[in-house]
C-alpha cells in the first residue's frame, strides 16, 4: 500500500516533469522491465489528460456563464423571436421559397397571356384554332341533326366553342394536337371524317411546346386499324414537300406546300416552318412529307407575312408520348413500326390518313 | 444595433491572441459580441433561448480547443466559424429530436466544420465521462480529487483544509480517491 501511494507519486512527478534527470532515467529503466509500472504511467498519464481537460472545460463554462449573465437575453430574445402571427412568420420563414414561387407563377402567366395574346395584338403569331361563332355552329348543328339523326342525342347539346385538328397516334385511340387547342377545355368532343364524334380528354400536357395527347373514353369507340404514317425522328431538309390535313371547316381540307425553314417563329429551334395556306382550325393537325412520315404538328402562322406557317418539330411528340405509360399506348405507337405510305401517290396517303384525322371540338 | 455590435466584437486576431493568453477579457468579448446572431439562429429555428446557450457554449468550446491545440488557421471569419458549427451542432439536435429540419432560416453564411465537431464530440465523450465519474465518486473524495488536480492545492492545504492530522494521512486518502475515481473513469 505504502508503495503503491510512492509509485503513483513518482509516476505523477514523472509525467508532470518534477523529476531530476538521473531519477528520469532510472525511472524509464523500471518502466521497460515492468510492463505493469509502464502499463500504470500510460493510464495516469490518459488520466491526468481527461482531468485537466475537464478542468479547463469547466472553468471555461464559468467564465461563459459569467459573461452570458451580462448579456440581456430577454431584450435580445424579444427583438429576434418569430414573430407570434403565423402569417408573418410563414413570410419570414419562407420569404426565398415564396419569392421564387410568385416569379415562377408571375412568368408563368405572363407567358401563357404573351402566347394567347402578345402575339396576337402586334399581329405577328397567331394560333390557328377555330372560334366557331355560334352562328355557324347554328348551322353545323342543323345540318349533323339531317345527316345523321341517331348521333343528335349523342354530342353535347351546347355548341363547340372552339375547334381544331388532331391526328391518332395509335391504334387504341391517343391523339395529338395543340395545347393552345385543348387549354381551356370543359370537354372535348373528336369527329372523325365520318361524321362520328367521340368524347375524349386530355391525357397529357406539354406546356412546353404547346403539345397536348388526348385519349379517346367514348364506349362507342372501335380501334383502328394500324397507324399508317410514322413518326420522323430526325429532321427534315429545306425544300422538303409537305402536306396537312385539317379542319378549318366542318369537313377535312387538304393544304399542300414545302418546309421554308428549319426553324419557326423568331427562330424557334423547336418549330420548322412551312410555306402553306393554313386557316383557323388547323392548329393541331399533321405535318407530312412525301413519303407519308410526320415530321411536324402545325401550330400557328406569321399573320404579316404571306405563307409562314409554322410546325412543331415531331421529335417533341414523341418526348410527349414517353409522358403516358408505355402499356396504356398500347402496342402500335406510330414510330414503332414501318410506314405504309411509302410510295404511295399523295392521293392514296390522303385517303388512307383520312380517317386518323380528326376534328377537335372544345366546349367550355 | 450593428454598429454597436461591432464596436464591443473584438476582431479575429484580438480573439485568438487572448485565447492563447488565457485573457479572460478577450473571451468575454468574445462571448458577447457573438451570442445575439446564434440566439436569433436558435429562435428562428425551433429553439429558445437556453438552447441558443447551449450550442453556443458548445460552439466556443469548440473554437477554444481549435486555438488551443495550436493548429488553428483562420481559413474563414470567425463569426462564419461559429455560425457553421452552431448551426451543425442545432441541425443535428433538432434531427435526434426529429423534429422538422427543412427550411432553415440562415441569417450568416456556413463553412464546412464536420471535422471539428467529430473531434469534439470525442472530447466532450470524455468529459462526460469524467463529469459523471467525479459525481459518482462522492463527498469528500470528489473535493479532495479537485482541489488537487483542478485548483492545484498542494497536500498541505488539502491537509488543512479537511483537518487531516499530517499529510501521509491526507496522501493515503487522496490516493484511495483517486484510485476509485480511475476505477470508475477506465470502467464507463
Amino acid at each position: 500500500m505504502r508503495n503503491d501511494i510512492e509509485l503513483e507519486g513518482i509516476i505523477e512527478d514523472y509525467l508532470q516533469g518534477r523529476l531530476t534527470e538521473a531519477e528520469v532515467a532510472a525511472f524509464e529503466q523500471l518502466r521497460t522491465n515492468d510492463p505493469i509500472v509502464d502499463h500504470k504511467v500510460v493510464a495516469h498519464k490518459v488520466f491526468l489528460d481527461s482531468m485537466k481537460q475537464y478542468g479547463n472545460v469547466l472553468s471555461l463554462k464559468e467564465q461563459m456563464n459569467n459573461a452570458h449573465a451580462q448579456i440581456d437575453v430577454g431584450t435580445l430574445a424579444e427583438e429576434f423571436r418569430p414573430h407570434p402571427s403565423f402569417i408573418v412568420n410563414l413570410w419570414r420563414k419562407n420569404k426565398s421559397a415564396v419569392a421564387v414561387a410568385a416569379s415562377f407563377l408571375l412568368l408563368t402567366i405572363f407567358s401563357i397571356y404573351s402566347i394567347q395574346h402578345n402575339t396576337k395584338q402586334n399581329g405577328t403569331y397567331e394560333v390557328m384554332r377555330r372560334e366557331i361563332t355560334s352562328i355557324k355552329n347554328n348551322q353545323n348543328k342543323l345540318v349533323r341533326t339531317i345527316i345523321s339523326s341517331s348521333k343528335a342525342d349523342k354530342g353535347p347539346v351546347r355548341s363547340a366553342k372552339f375547334g381544331g385538328t388532331g391526328f391518332a397516334l395509335t391504334a387504341n385511340g391517343y391523339l395529338c394536337t395543340n395545347l393552345h387547342v385543348v387549354k381551356d377545355a370543359d370537354s372535348i368532343y373528336v369527329q372523325n371524317n365520318k361524321g362520328d364524334l367521340f368524347k375524349a380528354i386530355v391525357a397529357y400536357r406539354d406546356t412546353q411546346y404547346d403539345l397536348a395527347i388526348l385519349k379517346i373514353i367514348d364506349s362507342s369507340f372501335s380501334p383502328l386499324s394500324n397507324v399508317p404514317y410514322k413518326l420522323k425522328k430526325g429532321g427534315s431538309e429545306m425544300g422538303e414537300r409537305v402536306y396537312t390535313l385539317g379542319y378549318p371547316k366542318d369537313d377535312v381540307v387538304y393544304g399542300d406546300g414545302y418546309l421554308s425553314s428549319k426553324t419557326g417563329h423568331y427562330s424557334d429551334t423547336t418549330q420548322y416552318q412551312v410555306a402553306i395556306s393554313i386557316n383557323p382550325g388547323n392548329s393541331g393537325g399533321p405535318l407530312l412529307d412525301d413519303n407519308g412520315n410526320l415530321i411536324g404538328v402545325i401550330t400557328a402562322k406569321e399573320n404579316q407575312a404571306d405563307g409562314a406557317t409554322f410546325a412543331i418539330k415531331a421529335k417533341y411528340i414523341m418526348e410527349a408520348l414517353k409522358a403516358i405509360p408505355e402499356d396504356s399506348l398500347g402496342r402500335k405507337v406510330v414510330f414503332s413500326k414501318k410506314n405504309s405510305l411509302q410510295g404511295l401517290s399523295r392521293t392514296k396517303q390522303i385517303e388512307k390518313i383520312g380517317s386518323y384525322v380528326y376534328m377537335i371540338k372544345v366546349y367550355n | 444595433m450593428t454598429n454597436k455590435l461591432s464596436s464591443s466584437v473584438p476582431t479575429d486576431r484580438e480573439v485568438v491572441l487572448g485565447i492563447l493568453n488565457n485573457s479572460e477579457d478577450a473571451l468575454n468579448r468574445l462571448y458577447i459580441g457573438y451570442f445575439p446572431m446564434v440566439l436569433q439562429f436558435i429562435l428562428n429555428n425551433n429553439g429558445d433561448e437556453d438552447d441558443a446557450k447551449d450550442v453556443y457554449q458548445e460552439a466556443i468550446i469548440i473554437l477554444y480547443n481549435k486555438i488551443k491545440s495550436g493548429d488553428f488557421e483562420l481559413s474563414s471569419k470567425l463569426k462564419t466559424y461559429i455560425y457553421s458549427v452552431c448551426r451543425r451542432i442545432w441541425l443535428k439536435r433538432l434531427a435526434q429530436e426529429s423534429k422538422k429540419t427543412n427550411n432553415v432560416s440562415d441569417f450568416e453564411d456556413i463553412v464546412t466544420v464536420e471535422v471539428d465537431l467529430e473531434q469534439h464530440e470525442e472530447k466532450d465523450l470524455q468529459f462526460e465521462k469524467m463529469g459523471s465519474a467525479l459525481l459518482n465518486l462522492g463527498e469528500p473524495c470528489k473535493t479532495i480529487i479537485q482541489d488537487f488536480y483542478i485548483n492545484n492545492l498542494s497536500m498541505q492545504d488539502i491537509c488543512e483544509k479537511f483537518g487531516y492530522t499530517n499529510t501521509d494521512n491526507a496522501k493515503t486518502q487522496k490516493y484511495k480517491c483517486l484510485q476509485r475515481l480511475k476505477k470508475l473513469f477506465f470502467q464507463s
